[in-house]
């Protein structure tokens, strides 16, 4: 049966092949997903294994949480060297100052695509030493030694100058040396920087303190003995353990992030596509079913089960689907070695070990491909075992009707309402994040289907509306396309789902996003009342020091600094403390007040808050309540709450007067600046003196509140480029489901199109039917997709209309969609109607 | 035949009747359609088939003609080429005086548009368009004003006017080829081939058919060329051409049935 299948198969290539690229796609997208995490993952394993190798303990300072905005830890006195020395078993200790901050090269911040900059210092003592590759580790003051990837990204020898931004400031340094870590060459677009002790500690605010202290154990003393001991020897607010622990957990919290982010993310990219994938090989299914439904009638007349009949296209589903899982597995891997090329290209490195496959992946890979394939081809399936044996001496290719057919519209309503419910359920539920995301998923999926099954009593009408005016202009090419597109709705309501489903959460993403940016623009509007606004890129702190650089300006009227740091709230709930200049602040800021008013600002003192909404509802506190905050390095202050305010989008935290926030604090971490010009003075002109203050900070971008806006709204926007273009291969699985649907009309009617030609259509004409039908279908996909789309992120602002996002519907991007739409659907006639306008017409009209 | 084998065959007099000529008639003084040395082989080597092996033809405008033949003796083959849907492999073919085995794709779907009208056996009609849609289909493939008078004439020749809203699956295959011929005629075509065009009907239907065929000409003029190889559809033309291997085997003006299965057996029992 299996080689029959094939052989069927084979006979109808360009449908086979067609078909199968629909799922191959998704297969491949989600076996290169894995592929690439396995990868990042080993890499930064072996990194991490390589750095801890020659260590047998360390000592660093605990930390209550982890969090985005946990700078570093105050550290560890320099002098506990000496007492972890002292413990029995030790053999070799090495105790250094980290930190992170940038590196400006000929007046340019390199960049490093997110990755961090890492600064540390260095001793003779390091117990992993790095490669030296040129020059010398740094001994005097002002000397850096830097990563390879740097100085050759940089072209920088011993001798270079160079500067070094940290929170405390801009320094001149010169390269002494450059060295290969971990025989890393570079550590995933990171930069590593070599310092001295004593400059690390200037540079870091950390004088007579280091961050972290690595213990090398006497031959035969074991790790785990050494670490209890030195514990023991230790205060409580050390974390002592052993090196092969220290780079498991470094490790872990990198798998972590990978598959709690990354890869979930990644891989619901695939399930769409695979979704889409899904839809596709059903239609494939049900039109070969319907075109072989003689073929089926004859073998029944011959004697052949229905249980026979199954099986029949159940194997070729079959054949299909490992076809298409082993291409897509070895296209999975084309991929992730494409990614790996397009990030070394763009500088960032992706550690690489060579390219991972593990097993799991594999197995993966082919469940999904092969039981999407033959899920997707059972309801065709059965239908054909339905043909009546008698039906191989009729005319007319009409299946029996489905079963379910006269229930369509009930089944339509039964699937929403269960998509409905399942949102419902996910979006106001109760249960882990995960959980709720799965269930809200798989209710947009029961909503696409409902949609899709909904589709065939619309299609017919909505068809009718847009081929009229294709019609007016092209009086037969349009109308045939537009009756053509109605002759089967079943068949064009599954095309054009299949783009629907793409589209509908391209247009998801879109709205949201414009609901981000509005927001975001509307809360700043309301509370921001400053110029300027000095930042870093990508949320990256700024020298302490900016407020004072600025206040100094001629023309500047009034400068706040924005410093924040994340503390544990309630437990396992972390937010951020923002530390303003109570008495400045209103000179630069709004509050959009909810409870309190601007006098609760001078009443703010070492002990009190006011709180963001979302935050103060997230802690379940009020106006008059109490807030007991702990810092990362278990510092505790109970706040009193006095006045709750409104901005999801700055402050979207406590905010206390900078009395409170340096009680807690013993580094400030400024995120922003904003300042404002004297009335009356050249606005433009004060920026350029500003701009010149911060000159020697160039990680400190200076902007004119309307650029900080701007940059901000291009930023939501790079992320929408890139989510479009990760969806965008879902748009070219359901563009190849189009043409496979328009190659088989082109196939059935391949009399009339004859008969066409023969009373004077021109090729050109029969192209332009060919293609205004794809067109039809394209748009009645991306118009079904919009509004779903839309309706989704409906759903979704309302639920989280309290998070700051509004509804706003993007009508310009909405039409680009429509465009595109229309632009898919053209590019699906191409072949199509190639093949139709080929039509040999002696060929086409005979009849024997 | 079954009882010739009871009898001695007599030599067989003149196979043709007195109303045909000697091979064909060439060089009419207003030939519509004129066909010189047409050949046309498919294959090649073994698998070679010679069609048409030389075939001279005048239509006069205004006839109506019919081309017999055994089966494979190369009706379609012939009335494909005279309509610009095949190339002969040798031999020319004009239209209205204009040469056409040479012309362009472009140039030949126009000449098929706007000189030539088709009635085929079967399959005439676009299944989503009604009748009157089919049958203005020609104009609307060309862009043409529609001349409301002339198709309304049509209709009323066609006898089809309560049935225009209907759609082909709804109609009966004799008015199906009714619709068909009011389409082939509706561009006004230099000339109208129809290939078997009651091959497919009872003789009833077929009647109707044929009928209209005979007053499309006489009372329009129009040219009409119908492939055929039904003696009674025949015995409506004014002219018969009698094909056989490919060639023209008798040229004859209107002969009655008889006279026709009489031609027919000739030429089978030759063969
Ligand atoms: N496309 C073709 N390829 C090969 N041989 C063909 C083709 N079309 C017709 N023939 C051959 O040419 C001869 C004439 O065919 P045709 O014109 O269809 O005859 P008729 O219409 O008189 O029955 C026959 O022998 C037929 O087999
Ligand atoms: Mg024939």
């Amino acid at each position: 049966m299996i080689r029959v299948a094939w052989r069927s198969l084979r006979s109808h290539k360009l449908r086979t092949v067609l078909t199968t690229v629909a799922i191959l796609l998704g297969v491949a997208m989600i076996s290169g997903t894995y592929v690439l995490t396995d990868q990042i993952d080993r890499g930064f394993r072996e990194i991490f294994t390589d750095a801890y190798r020659g260590t047998d303990v360390t000592v660093t300072r605990k930390a209550r949480f982890a969090g985005q905005l946990v700078g570093a830890t105050e550290g560890l006195p320099q002098d506990m060297v000496e007492q972890v020395r002292a413990v029995d078993g030790v053999e070799q200790v090495y105790g250094y100052a980290t930190g992170m901050g940038a590196v400006v090269v000929r007046g340019e911040v390199v960049q490093t695509g997110g990755a961090p900059t890492l600064f540390f210092s260095y001793s003779p003592n390091d117990l992993t030493p790095p490669d030296y590759v040129r020059g010398r580790p740094p001994e005097e003051p002002g000397e850096v030694a830097v990563i390879q990837k740097l100085a050759t990204d940089e072209r920088l020898q011993p001798g270079s100058p160079i500067t070094v931004v940290t929170d405390d400031g801009a320094h001149e340094a010169t390269v002494c040396g450059v060295f290969r870590f971990a025989a890393q060459s570079s550590l995933g677009g990171s930069i590593l920087v070599h310092t001295t002790l004593s400059d690390a500690q200037r540079w870091f605010g950390m004088a007579g303190r280091i961050s972290e202290i690595d213990v090398r154990a006497e031959a035969g003393v074991s790790a785990a003995g050494l670490a209890a001991r030195i514990r023991a020897a230790l205060p409580a607010y050390t974390e002592v353990k052993t090196g092969a622990q220290a780079a498991a957990d470094q490790t872990r919290a990198l798998s972590d992030a990978i598959g709690t982010f990354l890869r979930p993310v990644l891989l619901s990219f695939g399930g769409i596509a695979v979704f889409v994938g899904a839809f596709i090989i059903f239609n494939a299914f049900s039109m070969t079913v319907a075109q072989r439904r003689r073929e089926f009638a004859l073998l029944r007349a011959l004697g052949a089960s229905r249980s026979q009949v199954l099986w029949s296209i159940t194997a070729e589903a079959l054949v299909m689907g490992v076809l298409a899982s082993t291409a897509g597995l070895f296209a999975g891997l084309g991929v992730a070695a494409a990614v790996n090329q397009v990030f070394r290209s763009g500088g960032f490195d992706i550690p690489h070990s060579g390219l991972v496959l593990q097993p799991r992946t594999i197995v993966i890979a082919l469940v999904v491909g092969v039981v999407v394939t033959m899920l997707s081809a059972v309801a065709p399936a059965l239908r054909a075992t339905r043909v009546p044996p008698v039906a191989a001496l009729q005319e007319g290719a009409e299946l029996p009707r489905s079963r379910l057919t006269r229930l369509t519209p009930a089944l339509a309503a039964v699937v929403a309402v269960l998509g409905a419910l399942l949102i419902a359920g996910g979006m106001y539920g109760g249960g882990s994040t995960l959980v709720r995301l799965a269930t809200t998923a798989a209710g947009a999926l029961s909503v696409f289907v409902a949609v899709a099954i909904a589709s065939r009593s619309f299609v017919g009408p909505l068809a009718a509306w847009l081929g009229w005016p294709l019609q007016k202009v092209s009086p037969v090419s349009g109308r045939l396309a537009r009756d053509n597109s109605r002759r089967n709705p079943g068949r064009t309501a599954l095309t054009a789902a299949a783009l629907m489903i793409g589209l509908a959460v391209v247009v998801f993403v879109a709205v949201l996003a414009q609901g981000l940016k509005s927001s975001f623009i509307d809360s700043f509007d309301r509370t921001v009342r400053a110029d300027y606004i000095i930042a870093g890129t990508n949320y990256m702190t700024i020298p302490s020091d900016t407020e004072r650089r600025i206040e100094s300006v001629p023309g500047v009227e009034a400068v706040v600094s924005l410093d924040a740091q994340q503390v544990e709230a309630k437990d396992g709930v972390t937010a951020v403390v923002w530390g303003i200049d109570p008495v400045a602040i209103g000179r630069v800021w709004s509050f959009d007040w909810i409870s309190g008013d601007d006098a609760a600002l001078a009443e703010l003192g070492r002990r009190g808050a006011v709180i963001e909404e979302q935050t103060a509802a997230s802690l379940g506190v009020k106006r008059g309540g109490i807030v007991r905050v702990t810092t990362v390095e278990g510092r505790r202050a109970d706040l009193k709450v006095l006045g709750t305010y409104r901005d999801p989008m700055i402050l979207n935290g406590i905010t206390v007067g900078m009395a409170g926030y340096d009680a807690l604090f013993p580094k400030s971490q400024t995120f922003m600046v904003v300042a404002k010009a004297r009335p009356g003075v050249d606005v433009g002109a004060t920026q350029r003196a500003i701009e010149t203050a911060m000159a020697s900070v160039p990680t400190a971008k200076v902007r004119s509140t309307d650029e900080y806006k701007e940059s901000t709204v291009d930023l939501v926007n790079q992320l929408l480029t890139l989510v479009y273009g990760l969806l965008a291969l879902s748009v070219v699985i359901s563009l190849f489901g189009i043409v496979n649907t328009l190659v088989l009309a082109v196939y059935e009617r391949t009399r009339e199109i004859g008969l066409l030609r023969a009373i004077g259509m021109s090729r050109a004409q029969v192209r332009a039917t060919v293609r205004y039908e794809s067109v039809i279908t394209s748009i009645i996909g991306a118009l079904m997709g919009i509004v779903v789309g839309v309706v989704f992120a409906w759903v979704v602002t309302t639920r989280f209309a309290g998070q700051g996002i509004v509804f706003s519907i993007p009508g310009a991007q909405l039409a680009a969609f429509l465009l595109l739409a229309v632009v898919v659907g053209v590019v699906a006639a191409i072949l199509p109607a190639r093949r139709a306008a080929r039509i040999d017409i002696l060929a086409a009209i005979q009849y024997e | 035949m079954s009882d010739d084998a009871d009898v001695t065959i007599a030599p067989r007099p003149d196979p043709a009747p007195a109303a045909c000529g000697a091979g064909t008639t060439i060089g009419l003084s207003d030939a519509v359609v004129q066909a010189r040395g047409v050949e046309r082989e498919y294959g090649q080597g073994d698998a070679l088939v010679r069609a048409l092996v030389g075939v001279d033809l005048d239509l006069e405008r205004g006839a109506y003609t019919a081309i017999m033949g055994p089966s494979g003796s190369g009706k379609s083959t012939l009335m494909h080429i005279l309509a610009g849907l095949d190339r002969p492999t040798a031999g020319s073919v004009r239209i209205d005086g204009e040469e056409i085995t040479r012309l362009k794709e472009r140039a030949l779907t126009r000449l098929r548009r706007d000189k030539i009208g088709f009635i085929f056996q079967t399959f005439n009609l676009l299944p989503t368009l009604n009748a009157a849609e089919n049958i203005t289909l020609p104009l609307t493939i060309a862009g043409r004003r529609i001349d409301r008078e002339w198709v309304g004439q049509l209709i009323e020749t066609v006898e089809l006017g309560d049935r225009l809203k209907h759609k082909p699956a709804e109609l009966s295959g004799g008015q199906q080829q009714r619709v068909a011929v009011a389409r082939a005629l509706a561009s006004r075509p230099a000339v109208l081939f129809a290939d078997e065009p009651t091959g497919n009907l009872d003789s009833r239907t077929g009647e109707e058919v044929l009928g209209l065929l005979r007053r499309s000409c006489d009372e329009l003029g129009q040219t009409i060329v119908m492939v055929t190889h039904d003696a009674h559809a025949a015995g409506h033309a004014d002219r018969i051409v009698f094909l056989k291997d490919g060639a023209v085997a008798h040229d004859c003006g209107r002969l009655d049935r008889d006279e026709i299965y009489e031609v027919v057996k000739s030429l089978e029992d030759v063969g």
